[in-house]
């Protein structure tokens, strides 16, 4: 049975940090070592490396940042490992807290406008059309939309929006991607429709 | 106004493209858009954008210098104040898991192995890309296999019909090699499983028992970022392939049932 399949809350994560926080975990483990146990769980975050660089990539659409954001994770991951159940779901855990350090350095950012934070600002429903593409030709050209367009499109939903559609592209169940965000199943269900009517209405621009 | 069936169909166009609907919802739903056109359109634009998703959104992987600072971050096994120490333990662990990388490869990888991951990959790709991944949609594996009987000069041999971590999506004819083989695609989650069945004949493939397979004990290799395990078992061959871990991957060869 893998990760993905044992669905449970995850622990409480180490509470919001400010700017440095990265710095004061690394100094203060590499002082005092690591238990076996703790050694365990970063090796075992290793794994999920790449899933976690990706995902980072894409919220910050920034290679600096992203490799920033994955390091801040492994961090706080291990500060808190003894916070972790072996029979959790590690790879759940990891991208719940990714995104709480995300939002953390985005929060840091809108205090410090001058480093630029720019949270795409959701549209209202008027500008979701609900209307499909239906001709072949519109069709045909939806298909040979490039990886560009797709991630342009994807680049440009919000944070919130952004990140359902990927942690379902990840494979996460509804019940995971709740986890990860903190917040109710049903709530998953309504981000998740919605951000792929955006997705969508944003594709059929490129394909008309 | 929108009809509420239409409503109810497109809330759940998703989870219907993703194989995740129960099957009286996803009977309900095939019934509706089998007389509705507007929700056929709907769902081809749905089918579009997830196949787009799935293949056209880069996933860049962790560079080598992020995954060394992630293991320094791990630090030394036990407390230690010097500095010099603490080098030396995470340049051994990172030197043990590079060999341990190589020797992994090298036990499961010969050159005649090599081109056979390749072929494997490739194969694999063109599921991924292929228009119609399945000719056949599965119903069970009772209704896939018997599907292959006369498009086929053997019948593959796979007891496992999926289940809930693994469903089967269903099948297909494929090329490996030299040769007509049964393609049976899983899914795990959103990512795509292939597994080609073919007769092994002339294949430099490690042959694997039942008994290593249900111990978990199939060979793994890989190439271009995907996972892959083939074998031969009896007088056939079986490559199993995808982006999943590979101890998924290990997972699902463990219920092959051979």
């Amino acid at each position: 049975m893998s990760q993905g399949s044992s669905v449970r809350a995850f622990p409480r994560l180490p509470g919001p940090v400010g700017a440095g926080a990265r710095l004061c975990y690394s100094e203060t483990m590499e002082r005092k070592g690591r238990s076996p146990a703790s050694r365990a769980l970063g090796l075992a975050a290793l794994e999920h490396a790449d899933a976690l660089h990706a995902f980072a990539w894409h919220l910050t659409r920034n290679p600096t940042r992203a490799e920033d954001l994955v390091q801040d994770t492994f961090a706080r991951c291990l500060a808190a490992s003894d916070q972790f159940l072996p029979s959790g779901n590690l790879k759940g855990w990891l991208f719940r807290i990714l995104r709480n350090a995300f939002i953390d350095g985005v929060r840091r950012e809108a205090r410090n406008p001058a480093r630029g934070a720019s949270e795409v600002p959701e549209p209202s429903d008027d500008e979701i059309s609900g209307e499909p593409l239906r001709s072949d030709p519109e069709l045909e050209r939806l298909r040979h939309l490039v990886a560009k367009d797709i991630e342009a499109a994807l680049g440009a939903l919000s944070v919130d929006a952004r990140t359902v559609v990927l942690l379902d592209l990840e494979g996460f169940t509804e019940t995971e991607i709740a986890d990860v965000m903190g917040c109710p199943r049903g709530t998953v269900k309504s981000r998740l429709g919605r951000a792929r009517a955006l997705l969508r209405e944003r594709l059929r621009e490129y394909a008309r | 106004m929108i009809a509420a069936e239409c409503e109810t169909t497109r809330l759940v166009l998703h989870d219907f493209v993703r194989g995740r609907l129960p099957p009286e919802t996803r009977s309900a739903t095939e019934s509706h858009l089998a007389g509705c056109g507007e929700c056929r359109a709907r769902l081809e634009e749905e089918r579009i954008t997830a196949r787009l998703l799935e293949t056209h959104v880069s996933r860049p992987p962790a560079s080598d210098a992020l995954r060394a600072k992630l293991l320094a971050e791990l630090g030394p096994a036990e407390a230690s104040s010097k500095p010099r120490r603490f080098a030396t333990t995470a340049l051994l662990a990172l030197a043990a898991l590079l060999v341990g990388a190589i020797l992994l490869v090298r036990e499961v990888r010969s050159p005649a192995e090599d081109a056979l991951v390749n072929e494997a990959v490739n194969d694999h790709l063109r599921v991924l890309y292929a228009e119609r991944p399945v000719e056949i949609e599965s119903g069970g594996i009772h209704q896939v296999k018997p599907w292959f009987s006369g498009r086929l000069d053997f019948a593959p041999v796979v007891g496992f019909g999926g289940d809930g971590d693994f469903p089967l999506v269903g099948g297909s004819v494929a090329l490996f090699v030299d040769r007509k083989a049964a393609c049976f695609v899983f899914k795990r989650r959103l990512h795509t499983i292939s597994l080609f069945v073919f007769r092994a004949d002339g294949l430099s493939l490690p042959t694997v028992t039942s008994e290593e397979l249900r111990g978990g004990k199939a060979p793994v290799g890989g190439a271009r970022g995907f996972h892959s395990i083939l074998f031969r078992h009896g007088d056939l061959g079986y490559a199993l392939v995808s982006d999943v871990a590979s101890a998924e991957l290990v997972t699902l060869s463990e219920r092959l049932d051979l």
